[in-house]
């Protein structure tokens, strides 16, 4: 966000603003600039002492303002009123105006300082509503609502492969051959493709890995960037023949050379090949997410650019000035039917999918948070329910007060005013003390990792939009909160309510009524949304990943280049570090994704020609790893060392054998992955069949997957070690880490984990929204119970007399406590209700977010609505056990 | 108030007090007045531009401070800024303040409640 230089900070354009409005005009003609440039540079102190925080600490120093410049503004405007008393100096109709604004203020504050308890127990209540109002809505904001750092980010759409028939939303990777047949193809869109890849920095120091990008096509023209400096990767530096090139990002470029700017045009080896460093790009600037460091141009030569049956390129591009998403995607499936007739062999099935770039990058992320952003605000619909009923409760103790304002010749609407002016006191009072409690939230949340987790955390802030907005709800929710009181006061008869002993409360009660109910309902909302998502986690915690597990760890290893001992060998020597049981290597750690996968194919049943073959996962493993993780078999026999690239054996899962050997014995069958003319190995017999693993997490299903030996497969040079041990497996890490590091210095070790680490992780955002969810729930409930017992009480101090007299003519104390609690109870079951009907139709919307629930899993509903009755009973019976004791003599003299 | 049946000059504000104090060897802009106050307070005083400017509304209205003639030349001015300096009439004022300050001072040690005063002590409050 880039302020014009001279456009001074908000809060001091605020701040001019109020002396503007606040000042007489002889002081603000004296005065005002002066006092706006002290506060500009006492904001800019503020600013440099919290660290560049400028929105935040403009915003304190403009509340430390607020009383000192209420005080001058009450004190000159007296004293210019007192000088020109007789001059009748009425110029400014504002004045006058604001001067009854400011007796309203004054009034207000008057009357909360008088009731300390209800201000403090009204300010706390916003508090809570708003401040979690505003952490969640940062990091909507952040995630959601923000413009991507890119030029024109709403033209930029993803483009990616699917299937006929499949989901719109697929997006996997295309080919070179598929790419490039694309590009030229279009018009209505320029397509850019990249790639992650790694690489390790050489040269100075310790040897670094780093994430990066391949870019593919001009992806910098696509994105419309420009570099801090130098200038970004151009598509003529894609030619094989011209110079390796590199574009670092701001951190790399810090880190390796200190911000020196003669860094651009200087050399850097990149996995041994000596890159010139064309450009670096401006801190803010990501893509496609953190991670990327550097970004390099591909180069492939002209037999890889059509290639057909790698699929590594992600697709972007950007639309054609004047064309729209629809006439793009038209066009892409235009070209997907040529491509399906020009090769049938590779893509007798495929779609060509395109959607907002955006929608790509925040993905599944959206429903989380909507369905918090709805829990949030919820809780301050209940928040407000509960301040209408306290204020509801006061005016009727003030009814006498408003009366004799009335009587004395207020009308009705400067009434309500006042009322409402009280409301919007303390709905001002609620925000600020709101949005400390938001930004201690926000500090709570960023502490979880799976909020930094989130796609664009780094956006999260608690900057002026998040301001305006928390100010904004703040005011909605004092004018809610207040139109209540303000309504029925303002309709009270001055005559009637000078009477004393008036007792006729029914109007006011059932607006009582209305607000408790309403909290009951929005509560059992919560509840059920939270019971939903409280079963899904306990589910998806229960869910067997498919092998033993126990005490094992975990660590990824990428080799630079290929070495086919590197991993037996190190293995060797960590299988005789003491307490390790067993030890493998696998190319990808279960739960954490489905890692690789190639084209699947029966030797014994080929495909018709022009049908591409199903892909299938793979992963390569040494023989050793199904014992080790605790993988079962459950026919044939597991991987040995005689299963050597000359003579290779597979072994596949359960999922696998049900999905391509349905009824018939997969073993001693021969397949081969790959294309006819690239295949991973020349063929293979499937020698076992072992139990499924979720490979892409808990709440997945198994996937389809081929074990590969590591000696078939001797390039393979990414490997997750696996290793079990006797003891705690942390206490292993350092001697196996000290293993690889002897074995290459220049090797970085990534993610080190026990595989209660890598289970927990898999549930972590599961664990998140139950956690939240449930908080905002327990918010609501105790809210919902403090209704119920608030009216409840009120209700029996109201008919004291009443009751008394029943009491008086003999009625038993039990009959007088089920009269209360029944009152009780048909404002729980109203709620009960009618929440029911709102968690039926809102949870739907979470379904998503659901695991081995339906979203009208009735248990859960059964068992919300009886914690919710049980709790409101509970609530009630205190009432109503001060109804039994009530003193009919007292009760009958007491008016 | 019975402080002041002896016809006493009636207690200062902390703010124009403090708004004296800096102003008795130097001339001032306000930025400068509110950081000088925070720099001799150790930050315990911090006066927002509003209270300043009360302050300095009302000394200016007492004749206790006015505007000097000329400008005090300093490296960065700024024409918008105004400077301030104390009056005569601003420094008796501050010297009564202080005097009575000190004389409440005086009670509290008759009392003990404060230590004796040394030579030693004020030389180490410097």
């Amino acid at each position: 966000m880039t302020r014009p230089p001279n456009r001074p900070p908000l809060a001091v354009r605020i701040y001019g603003a109020l002396l503007g409005r606040l000042l007489p005009r002889k002081l603000r003609e004296e005065f005002a600039d002066e006092m706006t440039l002290v506060f500009a540079d006492l904001q800019r102190e503020a600013a440099r002492a919290g660290g560049g925080r400028g929105v935040w600490a403009g915003f304190v120093a403009l509340v430390r303002e607020l009383p000192g410049l209420v005080r001058l503004t009450i004190r000159e405007r007296r004293d210019s009123a007192a000088t020109h008393a007789g001059i009748a100096h009425l110029d400014e109709r504002s004045g006058i105006v604001l001067d009854s604004l400011m007796q309203d203020l004054r009034y207000a504050a008057r009357s909360l300082r008088r009731s300390p308890g209800f201000t403090l127990v009204a300010v706390l209540t916003l508090a809570l509503g708003v401040g979690a109002n505003t952490a969640i809505f940062s990091v909507i904001d952040g995630v959601l609502l923000r413009p991507l750092p890119y030029l024109e980010p709403d033209r930029l759409i993803a483009v990616g492969e699917g299937t006929m028939g499949g989901s719109p939303t697929d997006m996997s990777s295309t080919s070179p051959g598929s790419f490039f047949d694309w590009r030229r193809q279009t018009n209505k869109v320029r397509l850019a493709g990249y790639s992650p890849t790694q690489g390790t920095v050489t040269g100075g120091g310790d040897p670094e890995h780093l994430s990066g990008l391949t870019a593919i096509g001009g992806l910098f023209e696509v994105l419309g960037v420009r570099p801090l400096l130098g200038r970004p990767l151009v598509e003529s530096d894609e030619t094989p023949a011209e110079e390796p090139v590199i574009v670092l990002g701001h951190p790399a470029w810090r880190r390796f050379y200190g911000e020196d700017s003669a860094a651009v045009g200087r050399l850097l080896t990149l996995n041994g090949t000596s890159r010139l460093i064309v450009g670096v790009m401006p801190p803010g600037f990501r893509f496609p997410d953190a991670d990327a460091e550097f970004w390099i141009p591909a180069r492939f030569d002209a037999g890889f650019r059509g290639n057909r049956d790698q699929y590594f390129i992600r697709t972007i591009g950007r639309l054609a000035p004047g064309a729209t998403i629809d006439q793009a995607r038209n066009e892409l499936v235009a070209i997907g039917d040529g491509l399906r007739r020009d090769w049938p062999m590779y893509n007798s099935n495929l779609s060509i999918n395109a959607r907002p770039l955006r929608d790509t990058i925040v993905g599944d992320v959206r429903a989380r948070l909507l369905v918090l952003m709805g829990a949030v605000a919820f809780v301050l619909l209940i928040t407000c329910a509960n301040l209408g009923n306290l204020l509801l409760a006061r005016a009727s103790v003030r009814r006498h007060e408003m009366a004799v304002r009335r009587a004395l010749g207020a009308g009705r609407a400067r009434v309500a005013r006042q009322l409402l002016t009280e409301s919007l006191v303390l709905a001002v009072a609620g925000g600020a003390a709101g949005l400390l409690a938001g930004k201690a939230f926000l500090s709570l949340l960023l502490a979880a990792q799976t909020t930094t987790n989130l796609p664009r955390a780094h956006a999260i802030a608690l900057d002026h939009r998040v301001l305006l907005f928390t100010l904004g709800i703040s005011l909605a929710a004092g004018i809610m909160f207040g139109m209540f009181p303000a309504w029925q006061l303002g309709r009270a008869h001055a005559s009637e309510a000078l009477r004393t002993g008036a007792r006729t409360i029914a109007g006011r009660q059932w607006a009582r009524n209305v607000l408790v109910v309403s909290q009951l309902a929005l509560a059992m909302v919560l509840l059920s949304g939270a019971g939903l998502l409280l079963r899904s986690f306990a589910l998806l915690q229960g869910v067997d990943p498919g092998f033993t597990g126990g005490r094992i760890l975990t660590f990824d290893v990428a080799l630079r280049e290929s070495n086919f001992d590197f991993f037996p060998e190190t293995l060797e020597r960590i299988r005789a570090i003491p307490g390790v049981r067993s030890a493998a290597t696998v190319s990808q750690f279960p739960i954490t994704g489905r890692g690789v996968g190639a084209w699947f194919n029966r030797l014994d049943r080929p495909l018709p020609a022009g049908v591409t073959p199903p892909g299938e996962a793979y992963r390569v493993v040494t023989p050793e790893y199904f014992e080790t993780i605790g993988l079962p078999l459950r026919r044939g026999r597991l991987l040995g060392t005689e299963d050597r690239r000359e003579r290779p054996g597979v072994v596949i899962n359960e999922a696998l054998a049900r999905k391509h050997y349905a009824g018939e014995e997969p073993v001693g069958r021969e397949i081969y992955l790959g294309a006819p003319d690239n295949r991973l190995f020349e063929r293979a017999t499937i020698v076992g069949v072992v139990g499924d693993t979720r490979d892409a997490g808990l709440g997945s299903d198994p996937l389809p997957t081929v074990y590969i030996p590591l000696a078939v497969m001797p390039w393979w040079r990414f490997s997750s070690y696996v290793i079990r041990t006797a003891g705690p497996a942390v206490e292993v890490a350092a001697a196996a880490r000290a293993v690889i590091r002897e074995a290459d210095p220049g090797l970085a070790i990534r993610n080190v984990r026990t595989l209660d680490d890598v289970l927990a992780e898999s549930v972590a955002p599961a664990r998140w929204s139950m956690t939240l969810l449930g908080v905002f729930a327990a918010v609501a409930l105790v809210m919902a119970t403090l209704g119920v017992f608030g009216v409840l009480s009120f209700v029996v101090t109201q008919r004291t007399r009443e009751l008394g007299i029943c009491i008086a003519l003999g009625a038993a104390p039990g009959t007088v406590r089920r009269m209360v609690v029944g009152q009780g109870l048909r404002l729980i079951a109203a709620g009960v209700v009618l929440g029911l009907a709102g968690a039926l139709a809102l949870t739907r919307l979470m379904e998503g977010l659901l695991y081995g629930v339906p979203s009208t899993d009735p248990v859960t509903y059964a068992g919300v609505a009886a914690v919710l009755v049980g709790i409101a009973v509970v609530a009630s019976y205190f009432p109503a056990r001060r109804a039994t004791r009530i003193d009919p003599m007292m009760a009958l003299r007491s008016e | 108030m019975p402080a002041r049946r002896d016809g006493g000059p009636r207690p200062l504000t902390t703010p124009v007090f403090q708004i004296l104090l800096s102003l008795v060897d130097q001339e001032l802009h306000g930025y400068a007045i509110i950081q000088d106050i925070a720099r001799r307070t150790g930050g315990e005083i911090r006066l927002t531009a509003s209270t300043l400017y009360a302050a300095v509304k009302r000394l200016l209205d007492t004749g206790w401070i006015d505007e000097p003639p000329r400008r005090p030349r300093t490296d960065r001015d700024d024409p918008r800024r105004r400077y301030y300096r104390l009056t005569a009439l601003g420094r008796d004022a501050a010297r009564a303040e202080a005097l009575r300050l000190e004389r409440l001072a005086g009670m509290a040690r008759a009392k003990r409640l404060l230590a004796p005063l040394r030579a030693s002590s004020t030389t180490r409050r410097q």
